[in-house]
This record gives C-alpha cells, sequence and structure tokens, in this order.
C-alpha cells in the first residue's frame, strides 16, 4: 500500500470515522422536531397528548423548558420553541423522543396544533416596492441599518463625466454538507453532555448553554468527525433540542434531520437585491453608491451579522475616494440567515465585479485593466480607512489577466473568458489555544476542533508543528479532546484554523522548545531531531534525548507539555465614517484572480465550463496539497452559486425546492479542468506568515463565470444562478 | 406472507436477519442493525450516492432498496471492500491521490467506482467512467482529486 | 404502526391472485423500488400489501430480427449495457443514460419508469417515437397497448385493476436521438426533451416531446412537415415552428411555457441531424 496523502485517510477508506450521524448509544432514543404548519402565525394551542400516548414516547414543547432546566432562564430572545409566534414553516414548536425512529416519526404526527395563520413575508421587493429611491422605516421588518460613506456623493454625482446605474439580484443558496445535522445528547446528574458534528465544539457549548440557561461549566461538548461543514454547522442548532429530550426521557437521545429538513431549517444565504452606482471621470472611478436590501429570514434585530458583514465587500478591493454605502437587514418568514462558506461574499463579488466590469465597458476600458488601475496595494487605505498590509491580489489578478489574454486568443466561437476577482481576511481575530505534549517518539497537539474536511486541523497545524520543531510529518500526532478537556478554541470557520489554531500550536511548540534549550544550557530555543528513531532535543551540537532532559513529574506523566494561546487583533477602521450599525474590520488581506473559460449554447443559453484557472495569494503556503486541493473545491461550489444553485419560497413560505432533485449542486462531469496558482511574499497574520484559504476560492467564481458568459455571446446576466433560462432571457431568445 | 427471515450475504459472511419490518431499507439494515456504518446516510433519496454499496457486484442505492427485496443478495459494503481486489485497487488510489476531504461521500465513490470498474474496466472511456460517477455527489473536493484517482485506479487495471 | 405486507410471487398467475386479493387502493407493486420509496416516504401511498415482482422471470431482453423486447423488470442498466441498443436504436440508449444515475439504473426498472409515467420520464417520449407496446397481463388475460395509450398523465396509466406490466415490445429498431435541456447537465430532471425516430418501413419521422405536464406525447404535426428520409432546413424549420408554436407546452416550476417553446426548436433540429439514417 501507497503512503497516504492525508493522515484521515486510512480510517475515512475503512468506514471506521464516527461521524455525527453514526453516533449510536446503547438505550438511545429517537428524536424527531414537530413542525409549524405555517410560516407565520400564532400558536393557539398545542396538544401533546396524542404522541404521549404512544409507547415509551416523550413529548415536550415550550411550556416545559423551564422545568426541563430547573426553573433556569435561557435566551428570552431565542427560545428553543416559540412561544407564541410562528416565524417560518418548519419551525420547531414541539420535540419528541420514541424507541425507534418509526415511532419518532408518528409521534411527531401525532401531535396536534391549532394555529391563526397570517399571510407570509417572502419577497423583499413586494415587501418595499419603493426602495431604494425611498428610505425604508420600517422597525417591523428590519434586523438592521447600516450605512458609512466619505464624501458628498451627490456632488460628486452631479459633476462627473459618466454615470452608470444597475440592479442586481442574488439567491439564496445552501451549504449541503452531505452529512445532516445529527447529534446524540444525555443528561446525567446534572451534566449535560452532547456529542455533535460541530465546526465548533465551543461555539455550540456557549450557544446552548445561553438557550437554555443552563452554566457553560455543566455542558460538555464532545465533537463527533464532521461530514462537511460549510458554515452550517457553526452555531448550537440541534443540540439544545436533544438535550431536553435526554433530560426529558431519562435517558441518551439521538437528533438528526431529514435532508428535507436541512434545507427547510437551514441557517444559510438568503435572498439579496442590490442597486450599484458608479461616477467615472477621465477614466477614473470619482464616486460610488451601494444599497442593499438583504433577507435575513427570522434574524433577530440587534442579533443580525450578515448585514454588516456584506456590505464590507460591496466596493470590492478598490480605491474609491467617495462613496455611500447603505444595507437594511430586512426580516422574512424564513429561517435565519446563517453562515454560508464567505457569508454573501460570492454573491458580493459576483455583483461588484459584472458592474465594475460594466462601468468599463460603457467608458470603453478594458476591465481588467481598469480594475488592475483601481485595485488596493500594500499601504493603500480601504474605504472605510483601514490600511492595506500585504496583499497579492494585485500579483494573482496580472496572473490571471495573462492566462485570459492566452485563454482568449484559442478560445474557439461561442466560447469566452472571464476575469474576477475577490478578497477576504483570515479570521484570526477569533482566539484559540493549544497544547503540546512531547515524548521520546512524537508530538502530540492536544486542541478542541474535530476535522472537517478541508484538513486545516489534520493536516494544517501538524504542518506547522514540523515546520517549527524540524520533526517528520508522521511524528506529529494532532489529538482531539471534548470541550471540557480541550483548551478553548473558537471553531472551524472563517479561514481561521491554520491561522489562529496553528498560531496558538505554535506558540505553544514556541514555549517548549525555549524550555528544552534552557535544559540543553544553550542560549536559544532548541531544535527538534530524530536519533535512533528516538525525539532529541538539538542545539548546535548538544544533543540530548527526551528520556534524558525530563523532569521525574514530566517522566510520570509520559510527557513534556506546554501551552499556547492566539487571540489575534483586527485592524481598525474609521469609525468617523459608519453612520448607522457595525462594519468589521480586516485582519490581513488575502485574495484570487480566477480565469474561467465557458462555452455558451447561443440557442438553449446553456453554459459549459471548459477549464478554470485561479491565482492565490495564501501568505506562506504551509501545506501545498491540501492548500491546492481546497481550492479546486471552492471552485466547485462557487460553480454551484454562479449556474444552478437556488433556493426558492413560494408566496405562502414554502420552500419549493428542499431537497437535492431541485437543488442541484454541482456532479462530477460539470467541473472543468482546475489549473491553481499561488502568488507569493504576502505575508499574512498566521504562523509562518500563512493566511487562510477556507473561503477564498468560492468569492471570485460566480463573477468570473459570469464575465465569461458576457465575454461568450455578449449577455449580461444581473442575476445569481447564470440558468440557462436567465442566459437565453438576456440573448433575447425569449 | 411476509417471510420473516432475511438471508444475506454481507462481505463475505452469511448473516441471517430476524423480524426487519417490511418498509426498512437496506441502507438503515446494514446501519443500525449490523452495525456497519461506514455505508452512510445522505439524502435518502437516490440523488447523492452516499448510501452506494455492492448488491451482487453492482453499484446499488442502499437507500431505495427494501431490506426484504435484497433477500438472497451478496452485499459488500467499504467494510469489507478491502477482500475484493478491484476494491482494494480504488482504495489504494483513494488514499495515493488524497481523492477525499471529509470523507463522508468516499465510501460511496469508493463503492461505486468498483462497481463501475468490475463492470466494463479499461473497456469503458475514461469519459465515459467519469460521467458514470456523476451520480456520487461531493461537496468539499471539487472531485478533482476523485477523478485523478478514478483515472489511476482504472488505469492500473490494465 | 404496521408496515405492509410484503409478498414475492413467482409467477405471474400468483402476482396477480395477490394484487387481486386487496383493494386497488391498498395493494402496490414494487420492480425497482425508485419510485415506490418516495411515494411511502412521502406518505402518498399507504399500501397495506406490497407485491414484489422480484422473483418473476421478466428481467428478459430479446432481439427477434428488428424487434426488441424488454421484460418490464429488467433494471435499466442492464439494457444500456447491451451491446446491440447502442448501434440499433441509439436514441434510446441515450434515453437510458438519461435516467438517475448508474446505480439507479441498477435498481430502477423500464416497466417502473412506464408505471410512474412521470411527465419528464426520458423513456416515455423515446418510447412514443419508437411506436411502442406495452404487453399487460391480468386477470382476464393478456393484452397489448401503445405506450401511447397506456400513458395518460402523472402516476394515471391505462393499467386496470390486477394488471401488471409484463414486457415493452419495440417493433422496429430505428435511427433515433434523444435531447434534453436542463438546468444541470446531469443527474437532473429533463425541462424539455425531444425524441426523434424515423421508421425504414414507412420512411416517416415520428417526433414526440416530454418534460412538461401531463405527459409526454407526439406531434403528428412536426412529424408530417419532416416528410421523408432527409428533410432540408426548411421543412425542419416548419416542424418546429408548429411544436413551438402549436404543442401543448405549459409551465411548471422548472421552467416557462415561453423558454419550453423556444428550446423545442433547436432541439428538434438537433435530434434530427443527429439521427443517422442509412447506417443500416
Amino acid at each position: 500500500m501507497s503512503a497516504s496523502a492525508r493522515p484521515d485517510a486510512p480510517a475515512k477508506l475503512s468506514g471506521s470515522v464516527v461521524y455525527g450521524t453514526d453516533l449510536d448509544v446503547p438505550g438511545m432514543f429517537w428524536g424527531a422536531l414537530v413542525p409549524a404548519p405555517v410560516a407565520r402565525g400564532r400558536l393557539r394551542r398545542i396538544d401533546l397528548g396524542p404522541a404521549r400516548a404512544l409507547p415509551g414516547v416523550v413529548a415536550i414543547s415550550a411550556a416545559d423548558v423551564a422545568a426541563l432546566v430547573d426553573g433556569r432562564a435561557g435566551d428570552a430572545e431565542r427560545p428553543p420553541f416559540p412561544p407564541e409566534q410562528i416565524t417560518y414553516l418548519h419551525q420547531p414548536i414541539a420535540a419528541v423522543a420514541a424507541p425507534s425512529p418509526g415511532l419518532a416519526r408518528a409521534a411527531a404526527r401525532a401531535v396536534r396544533v391549532e394555529v391563526d395563520g397570517l399571510p407570509a413575508v417572502t419577497d423583499l421587493e413586494e415587501l418595499f416596492p419603493e426602495w431604494p429611491e425611498r428610505a425604508i422605516d420600517d422597525p417591523d421588518h428590519l434586523a438592521a441599518h447600516v450605512r458609512a460613506g466619505r464624501g458628498d456623493v451627490e456632488a460628486v454625482f452631479r459633476t462627473a463625466e459618466s454615470v452608470v446605474r444597475e440592479t442586481y439580484r442574488t439567491a439564496s443558496v445552501h451549504q449541503v454538507a452531505l452529512e445532516p445535522h445529527a447529534c446524540v445528547a444525555d443528561v446525567t446528574d446534572g451534566l449535560w453532555h452532547v456529542r455533535t458534528s460541530t465546526q465548533s465544539p465551543f461555539g455550540a457549548r456557549e450557544d446552548a448553554s445561553s438557550i437554555l440557561g443552563i452554566p457553560e461549566s455543566s455542558l460538555v461538548v464532545e465533537g463527533a468527525w464532521v461530514g462537511g461543514g460549510f458554515g452550517g454547522k457553526g452555531a448550537a442548532f440541534l443540540e439544545p433540542y436533544a438535550l431536553l429530550l435526554a433530560r426529558a426521557a431519562g435517558r441518551p437521545v439521538r437528533l438528526a434531520l431529514g435532508y428535507e429538513d436541512e434545507f427547510r431549517l437551514g441557517r444559510t444565504t438568503l435572498p439579496a437585491v442590490l442597486r450599484m452606482e458608479t461616477a467615472v471621470t477621465d477614466g477614473e472611478i470619482v464616486g460610488r453608491r451601494v444599497r442593499l436590501l438583504l433577507d435575513v429570514g427570522t434574524s433577530l434585530p440587534g442579533r443580525d451579522f450578515a448585514t454588516g458583514y456584506a456590505i464590507g465587500f460591496l466596493l470590492g478591493p478598490y480605491r474609491t475616494p467617495t462613496f455611500e454605502v447603505e444595507g437594511y437587514a430586512v426580516r422574512t418568514n424564513k429561517p435565519p440567515f446563517g453562515p454560508h462558506r464567505a457569508p454573501f461574499a460570492p454573491q458580493a463579488a459576483f455583483v461588484v465585479e459584472s458592474h465594475l466590469e460594466e462601468v468599463a465597458r460603457r467608458i470603453g476600458a478594458d476591465p481588467v485593466a481598469f480594475k488592475a488601475r483601481h485595485l488596493w496595494k500594500e499601504g493603500d487605505r480601504t474605504p472605510l480607512g483601514q490600511p492595506v498590509l500585504p496583499f497579492g491580489l494585485p500579483s494573482a489578478l496580472e496572473g490571471a489577466r495573462a492566462t485570459a489574454e492566452r485563454w482568449r486568443r484559442e478560445a474557439p466561437s461561442g466560447h469566452g473568458v472571464g476575469v474576477a476577482v475577490g478578497f477576504w481576511s483570515t479570521s484570526t481575530g477569533a482566539g484559540g489555544e493549544a497544547r503540546v505534549e512531547l515524548t521520546p517518539a512524537e508530538l502530540r497537539i492536544i486542541q478542541g476542533e474535530r476535522e472537517i474536511g478541508s484538513g486545516s486541523v489534520v493536516v494544517g497545524i501538524a504542518r506547522v508543528a514540523a515546520r517549527r520543531t524540524g520533526l517528520p510529518f508522521e511524528r506529529i500526532r494532532v489529538e482531539y479532546r471534548d470541550s471540557a478537556r480541550a483548551p478553548f478554541d473558537s471553531g472551524v470557520f472563517g479561514s481561521r484554523t491554520v491561522g489562529a489554531l496553528g498560531r496558538a500550536t505554535d506558540e505553544a511548540i514556541t514555549a517548549l522548545l525555549r524550555s528544552l534549550g534552557e535544559r540543553l544550557g544553550a542560549p536559544g530555543p532548541a531544535e527538534l531531531g530524530i536519533v535512533d528513531g528516538q525525539i532529541y532535543a538539538i542545539h548546535g551540537r548538544t544533543r540530548r534525548s527526551i528520556a534524558e532532559l525530563w523532569t521525574p513529574a514530566e517522566e510520570a506523566q509520559g510527557a513534556m507539555a506546554a501551552e499556547g494561546k492566539h487571540y489575534g487583533k483586527g485592524g481598525a477602521i474609521d469609525e468617523s465614517l459608519v453612520r448607522d450599525g457595525q462594519f468589521y474590520a480586516f485582519t490581513d488581506f488575502t485574495g484570487a484572480a480566477h480565469v474561467a473559460e465557458v462555452e455558451v449554447d447561443r440557442e438553449t443559453g446553456s453554459v459549459r465550463l471548459v477549464r478554470y484557472a485561479a491565482f492565490h495569494d495564501a501568505g506562506v503556503v504551509i501545506d501545498p496539497a491540501s492548500a491546492r486541493a481546497q481550492v479546486e473545491g471552492g471552485i466547485a461550489m462557487g460553480i454551484g452559486t454562479a449556474l444552478t444553485e437556488e433556493a426558492i419560497w413560494a408566496d405562502d413560505g414554502r420552500l419549493t425546492n428542499a431537497g437535492l432533485v431541485d437543488y442541484r449542486i454541482p456532479t462530477l462531469p460539470e467541473i472543468p479542468p482546475i489549473e491553481v496558482h499561488f502568488v507569493e511574499g504576502f505575508a499574512g497574520a498566521g504562523p509562518f506568515g500563512a493566511k487562510g484559504l477556507g473561503e477564498p476560492p468560492i468569492i471570485p467564481v460566480p463573477a468570473a463565470v459570469a464575465s465569461a458568459v458576457r465575454d461568450a455571446v455578449g449577455a449580461h446576466v444581473t442575476e445569481l444562478p447564470l440558468t440557462p433560462e436567465r442566459v437565453a432571457r438576456e440573448l433575447k431568445l425569449l | 406472507m411476509t417471510p420473516s427471515e432475511i438471508q444475506l450475504r454481507v462481505n463475505g459472511r452469511p448473516s441471517r436477519i430476524d423480524s426487519v419490518p417490511t418498509d426498512e431499507r437496506l441502507l438503515d439494515t446494514l446501519r443500525w442493525r449490523l452495525g456497519l456504518k461506514g455505508t452512510k446516510e445522505g439524502c435518502r433519496t437516490g440523488m447523492c450516492g452516499a448510501c452506494t454499496v455492492l448488491r451482487d457486484g453492482r453499484g446499488t442505492l442502499s437507500c431505495l432498496l427494501l431490506t426484504h427485496e435484497a433477500d438472497g443478495a451478496s452485499i459488500t459494503t467499504i467494510e469489507g471492500i478491502g477482500s475484493d481486489p478491484v476494491g482494494r485497487r480504488v482504495l489504494d488510489a483513494f488514499d495515493a491521490a488524497g481523492a477525499l476531504q471529509c470523507g463522508y461521500c468516499t465510501p460511496g465513490f469508493v463503492m461505486a467506482l468498483t462497481g463501475l470498474l468490475r463492470e466494463g474496466g479499461r473497456s469503458t472511456p475514461v469519459d465515459e467512467m467519469l460521467e458514470d460517477l456523476g451520480g456520487n455527489l461531493c461537496r468539499c473536493t471539487g472531485y478533482a482529486t476523485i477523478v485523478r484517482a478514478a483515472r489511476s485506479a482504472r488505469e492500473e487495471g490494465a | 404502526m404496521p408496515a405492509f405486507d410484503l409478498v414475492a410471487p413467482g409467477t405471474s398467475d400468483e402476482a396477480i391472485a395477490e394484487l387481486r386479493a386487496s383493494d386497488p387502493g391498498e395493494v402496490a407493486v414494487v420492480a425497482g423500488g425508485t419510485d415506490l420509496l418516495f411515494d411511502l416516504d412521502d406518505g402518498r401511498i399507504t399500501p397495506r400489501k406490497v407485491v414484489s415482482l422480484r422473483r418473476l422471470p421478466w428481467r428478459t431482453l430479446d432481439w427477434n430480427g428488428p424487434t426488441l423486447t424488454v421484460g418490464s423488470t429488467l433494471p435499466l442498466r442492464e439494457l444500456e449495457n447491451d451491446p446491440e441498443l447502442r448501434r440499433r436504436i441509439p436514441g434510446l440508449y441515450a434515453a437510458v443514460r438519461a435516467v438517475g444515475s448508474v446505480a439507479l439504473r441498477h435498481q430502477a426498472t423500464l416497466g417502473g419508469n412506464l408505471g410512474r409515467s412521470a411527465p419528464a420520464s426520458d423513456l416515455v417520449p423515446m418510447l412514443l417515437a419508437l411506436d411502442a407496446e406495452v404487453d399487460l397481463v391480468g386477470p382476464k388475460g393478456e393484452r397489448r397497448l401503445s405506450v401511447d395509450r397506456f400513458v395518460i398523465g402523472s402516476r394515471r396509466t391505462a393499467l386496470a385493476a390486477g394488471e401488471l406490466i409484463r414486457s415493452v415490445r419495440i417493433p422496429e429498431a430505428r435511427p433515433s436521438a434523444y435531447l434534453l435541456q436542463r438546468v444541470r447537465p446531469f443527474h437532473d430532471i429533463s425541462h424539455m426533451a425531444v425524441a426523434v425516430a424515423f421508421s425504414p418501413t414507412d420512411a416517416r419521422w415520428r417526433v414526440a416531446v416530454a418534460g412538461f405536464p401531463p405527459r409526454p406525447l407526439r406531434f403528428p404535426e412536426a412529424e408530417e412537415a419532416l416528410g421523408g428520409s432527409t428533410p432540408g432546413a426548411a421543412d425542419i424549420a416548419r416542424a418546429a415552428e408548429a411544436l413551438a408554436t402549436r404543442a401543448p407546452i405549459v409551465a411548471d416550476k422548472r421552467a416557462s411555457e415561453e423558454y419550453r417553446r423556444q428550446l423545442v426548436r433547436p432541439l428538434l433540429a438537433r435530434a434530427i441531424a443527429a439521427t443517422r439514417i442509412g447506417d443500416r
């Protein structure tokens, strides 16, 4: 057997890895959620009696929660079950647990619910037909209002040579991790325990304990292996229900979502409408105004993260002297907006890139050159006044431009080549801690994250350790502990794992090497090496085995240990420019320029990807194979956002395509050959200058594909996704 | 009358299973009765391929097969595929190419590709083989490493 | 919560007897099971008895001169793998490959596809263009119906109580083609499809369209416009025009009516161009 390319491959290929859906505890009951029968309405009465009459069945609703948490008060704004107002269809209004899955389903169906239904609110433009000409003042439907600007935009637009105004629409897309959400909870002797498929055991602990009102110290979250997250497994979701059911049943309860409910209850990117306006004089952007209407579903006022986040991407990575950005977060009868790989950044990049391409074409400029001229460079300031740190996007765009020129020369009729950029920031502000343990045989990294697939845990932080210590990769072992026993970490999201947890690991190793250096009597930290199969601490010509250096206490423990932490600092924006709401500063500046070649069928509107190239600034690349795989995977996901993925709600709040039949993620034969390039020399905040790479690969994709479609057949599509029918409309075929 | 006992050969070992409800899927029998959790539950609608097993050597969606309908069949799952020479080749190719990330689709892909190679092998053109893998969805890899693994497993069967 | 009784008779007489012994609303038939299990999960059907066809000797495929007879329980993948099919009825080969995935086709059957009679069936339009017939067995004996008469609408067929589809008969292998349009090119539901076949016997074209409710259908006006073996550009344009303007095409959640009407023109022209007459 050949060497494994990933340390988790043999276990995953043997089928022995335990994911959330595989959790199986003797004596456990099976849980099920009782769905709200309307998207909006008042819950008049809920009768659990018929469910409880079934053999062994436990059933709970809002009225039972207080007793189950011993009278404690949870977060009143987001109770597990709505006490009265239903805000989306299939919202959990009760839960049941039963000795078998079939009985649990039957019990959920047996619960009798009476509601007074109200008309659902689902469509942004129907709700606010006069936006953006008219400002919105409707506290019932607004979760947030954010606004920032610099200079007198009105004056600049009045005097500019040309002004381009466009409206864009983007669709709701789902994470579609192959593994549905699943967990098993148990409550014994006042200790609440849940094993779950989560991107953030500590985040789930914080969230679940706040929802239930129980102290974090009485809740243990144990991560199972994660069958894909993409943002959808960040916060607590099923865990509070499973914990309540386990308490009520007095035994472990498994709760998992069926795949339709993944879509119907999933918290993800929701639809948006955007008005883009740009003023140009002498080929230079002199002013921009961006307005956003973002559907945030049932997000809570004051709890909406989406708009401030989304809006940060809507000026793009471009110098803009005078601008105004304004976003409304609109509440509708859908599940809450939640993070989906680079929340709203691919949609924002699609809008910004397509719009600036339109601006360039209108003034007769080459779109790529026009963008390159306005792109941030290190030392520039972002529109919100933050200094730009080392930033490889200009180099990436140069690489993309050269590739695009070559491909365009080679492309036959009906083909088109598009270029687009996207940017991101590694979220190292979300902190993390790690412990390392050194034995004569290996270095163990003790930490609190389960691998979600990218390799950032089992490969990424292990590579950091190998590089810092000089040990072979095979001598590094990443070990997982539950939330009661692991050092704190924020979670696997935001492209932060290698950046933040990797820095924490690096700090721990540095402390260890310093201690070993002292023990060797050396003036600085030791290095590690292998001598006769044993790990040695080395400094210059001095080298001693670990067994010679450890203290009796360490020997008794079987390891030398050290701890490290990293709580990164974000940059600061110029708060004087913010007029309302919250904007986010960037920690570092990562980015990518992508090139797509497509073939467009002029009679049907079908788009086929022919080939694809990506140029990424990931700072210092820690593991080339994982980095490449991350880019390939992100691009495929972006192709779905670009061409086929769209969750569609009917007026009554029903998701019309809940499931994989009509929600179409890309399949293998659709994905073209992908070239992956990294531009080097732009250090980020991570260990050795690494930058995160979880989100960046998806961001430019819809924009690059749209640009290629426009290049191929002249169709300027202003709505995602570019389904064949939308392209056909733009081609005036109908 | 519904027969009370089902006979399956699972990963080469005969097994008799009692009292299986008539509406039970092979997927659930494998996972929850036989403890073979390597076969993954995804969409349960035949759209994702995560639950693919071999039934008498052919790739089959265990989520869309009543266990009673498989009575008498020989079933191979990810736990047993390493004993099959073609399956071994596929496993090695996935391992060497790093053709997995979260790994949740991986057992289904391994079973599907093994089934295809046993069915057509190198007589099937590469593009057709890749198209035939289109029923297995992966959200992590963008399929690139899986394509590399599939090509290499096909070549090594020469 | 009693599940249903599941019986697997060994002969067609026993199967028919099992069907007759139950109220028609309380009995269902399982062949490949790929549609049945959807309907069970949805609660669309709640049978008390399910009759499995797995023991019936109907997993057959027979060529007899130009005629192909396919047993109703033959998995579609076995039909696809028949070495003759691709060469002699390329349109049917393409239509079979358009169904689901390989694993699904190892389970799904031609009989099941006809029994489900979905508006977006990839097989029914091709069977229509091939003048295919279904052979039924039932309490009153055997009968043969054209696919056109058999298919009524979604989940609605001419199958009488107690009847089963035994086989599908394609009277002659024909040069043929099947072209479809989907949002996602692979592993999706076709929202517009065109099946064409040219009969060497009467030297006439058959044209069927599918992908919209209530059912796939032949469109004789287009067939007439195509005339004989080698339609010219004007004939094809006339046939496409007839389809695009007069076929009873409607919208559903997957595509608008106007888009479908646009699509039918290129799909027809390409299908005709892809049909190789004279290879045999």
